[in-house]
């Protein structure tokens, strides 16, 4: 292998990535010192765009690096992310043109400006903001964990002595390249450089997946060679058929409840674009099961093997890619992995910015300019970024994957609030409040319990609580969000509905 | 963008007969049904490619879900009527 071409290859293409990024802010031209321009790119994006967008919320770090990992460490459990997909667009078909809908004649930026004016409740918006901020940062810190598995595999077999000091100042150096791109160009740039982003990611997808088994001889070899794995190899082992269905419908509810994702929608500019876009992709999710399946392909490859042993399991993917291609070739696919976290990490802390701005300090300040207002997001999502690079020096996790999840359990807090309170008057804010304490208290508790209070775990390594059978291996998700439903149901029925502001539709 | 105001509706309903409104339930919530009845497809025969049952059902089920999904979406959006997109 030539480590150098493999390098020149990343630093070119990742040079076309910060033009486009820059220039992007020329596409459909809007002003950008107005937060729906700057962070929903003036609702202008069209199906096409729209796909690809709220595809890359869905390619990212996860799908390249986390999944893998336990597919690889763990086994069939972790396929979960492919009925996720599934499942998830056909929530987001019924769900999203009706919040879309709603946040149109509003110039809602956030679904939580939907939730202030329908309980009429600023405490309730600030605390649910809060919320989506939170969440976030966990997945956000697991697009940098994915960034930085490709650059341990390509400088670490550059220089075997620096390679971490090296790695964390080119973590630092594209990150401030990313907060100015995002500052200029807001949602436009991390819409363009999506599309690259996923056109590169595909190409190399459908290569690895053709090549790879023709050269080992078949998936049948990798699956003999992975042996047993602790969840079931070439089938769910046991109880973990309930961490299985648990995972995939939290997870399926999870997704549009997160800011990012809602993001994505109310940048759409027709609910008819919206609901074909939204019902095209599961097609993404291909990608995301051929990815899933790298996590056993490695088995039936030696060289990769060895330096998954060496670089960490995060790495299994890029292993692969560097192990079985050439080197032009790994420059090419490692590059679509690095921006695969890149260009999610924008949007997510656009959508945190969004949230801080609309819906604490708008709150707070209700007189602020629509300038101001832009101008502060712009910053807010610089400080997220670097919020997130310093969570991951700071937080250990065994599993990348467990942080998105742990995220998981927070965002689906937010659940009757958004998704139940855009359907009916009768949740009282009250009650939905207890139910968010409730359910937060329970997850946290649960989280904690499972990985330290249990089992002395030194760092995060579990999300499924640890019941007698027949319900072991449930994901905490499930739990919290059960616990919370019931406290904001029945709290609603004894207290009764809360009456909405005054909305301006006509009532014909 | 439609301009007969039903966009900005609050509570606004789907247009269409009851008939058209089942069928559109069905081609979204069948997707989801199978995907979550996971027992009818945790077996590894018969395999394809080399590749178990578990593996290779979930990820073609994914493509019939979007024809599902495109089905109901095409639906909906006649449905809704206004401008043609």
């Amino acid at each position: 292998m030539n480590n150098y071409i493999i390098l020149s290859v990343f630093v070119a293409l990742f040079l076309v990535f910060v033009a486009l990024g820059f220039g992007s802010s020329r596409f459909r031209r809007g002003d950008m010192s107005d937060l729906g321009e700057w962070a929903l790119a003036g609702r202008k994006l069209g199906g096409y765009l729209a796909w690809f967008l709220v595809g890359a919320d869905l390619y990212t770090a996860y799908t390249f690096i986390a999944i893998p990992e336990l597919v690889y460490e763990k086994g069939a459990v972790y396929f979960y992310a492919v009925p996720y997909v599934g499942m998830t667009f056909g929530i987001a078909m019924i769900t999203m043109p009706r919040l879309w809908r709603m946040a149109k004649g509003k110039n809602y930026v956030t679904a939580i400006d939907m939730v202030q004016d329908k309980f009429n409740s600023k405490s309730l918006a600030i605390l649910l903001a809060f919320t989506g901020i939170v969440a976030e940062l966990p997945y956000i810190a697991l697009q940098i964990y994915g960034m930085q598995a490709v650059l341990t595999v390509m400088i670490g077999h550059l220089t075997a002595t620096d390679a971490n000091i090296v790695t964390e100042i080119a973590l630092i150096v594209s990150f401030i390249i990313l907060a100015a791109f995002t500052f200029t160009s807001g949602l436009r740039g991390a819409t363009i450089t999506a599309v690259m982003k996923d056109a590169i990611i595909f190409a190399s997808v459908i290569v690895i997946i053709i090549v790879v088994p023709i050269r080992i001889g078949g998936f049948g070899v990798a699956f003999t060679d992975a042996k047993t794995l602790a969840t079931g190899t070439s089938t769910l082992a046991g109880l973990f058929l309930n961490g299985f269905i648990s995972l995939t419908i939290m997870s399926a509810l999870a997704l549009y409840l997160y800011p990012h994702a809602i993001n994505g929608v109310l940048s759409t500019n027709s609910t008819k674009r919206l609901r074909m876009s939204t019902a095209l992709l599961p097609i993404y999710g291909i990608g995301l099961a051929l990815l899933a399946l790298f996590g056993i392909l490695i088995y039936a490859v030696p060289s990769a093997l060895g330096d998954v042993a060496k670089y960490g399991p995060v790495t299994v993917v890029p292993s692969l890619i560097y192990a079985e291609f050439p080197d032009w070739f790994v420059g090419f696919a490692f590059l679509g992995i690095f921006i695969g976290g890149l260009v999610p990490a924008s949007i997510m802390a656009i959508s945190q910015a969004n949230l801080l701005t609309r819906n604490v300090v708008k709150i707070a300040k209700p007189n602020i300019t629509a300038k101001t207002e832009a101008r502060l997001s712009k910053w807010f999502s610089v400080m997220f970024k670097f919020i997130a690079l310093a969570f991951i020096f700071a937080i250990s996790a065994t599993y990348s994957l467990e942080l998105q999840l742990v995220g998981g359990i927070i965002i689906l807090q937010t659940l009757p609030a958004i998704f139940i309170g855009m359907y009916t008057k009768r949740l009282n804010k009250y009650a939905v409040g207890v139910g968010w304490a409730a359910g937060m208290i329970t997850g946290v508790y649960m989280i904690l319990d499972a990985n330290f209070f249990i089992a002395h775990l030194p760092s995060l390594q579990t999300t499924f609580f640890k019941f007698a059978t027949p319900f072991s291996f449930i994901y905490i998700g499930l739990i919290a969000l059960l616990v919370n439903l019931l406290f904001a149901i029945v709290g609603s029925l004894i207290m009764g509905g809360t009456k909405e502001a005054a909305v301006k539709t006509a009532k014909a | 963008m439609s301009s007969d105001g039903s966009d900005t509706d609050w509570n606004y309903k789907a247009k269409g007969t009851a008939g058209q409104k089942v069928v559109v339930a069905i081609l979204l919530i069948f997707p989801m049904l199978i995907f979550g009845i996971t027992p009818l497809y945790n077996v590894d025969k018969p395999t394809l490619l080399g590749l178990p049952f578990f593996y290779w059902f979930e990820t073609v089920w994914l493509v019939v879900s979007a024809v599902f999904y495109v089905i109901a979406a095409l639906m909906l959006n006649r449905m809704e009527g206004g401008d043609s997109e």
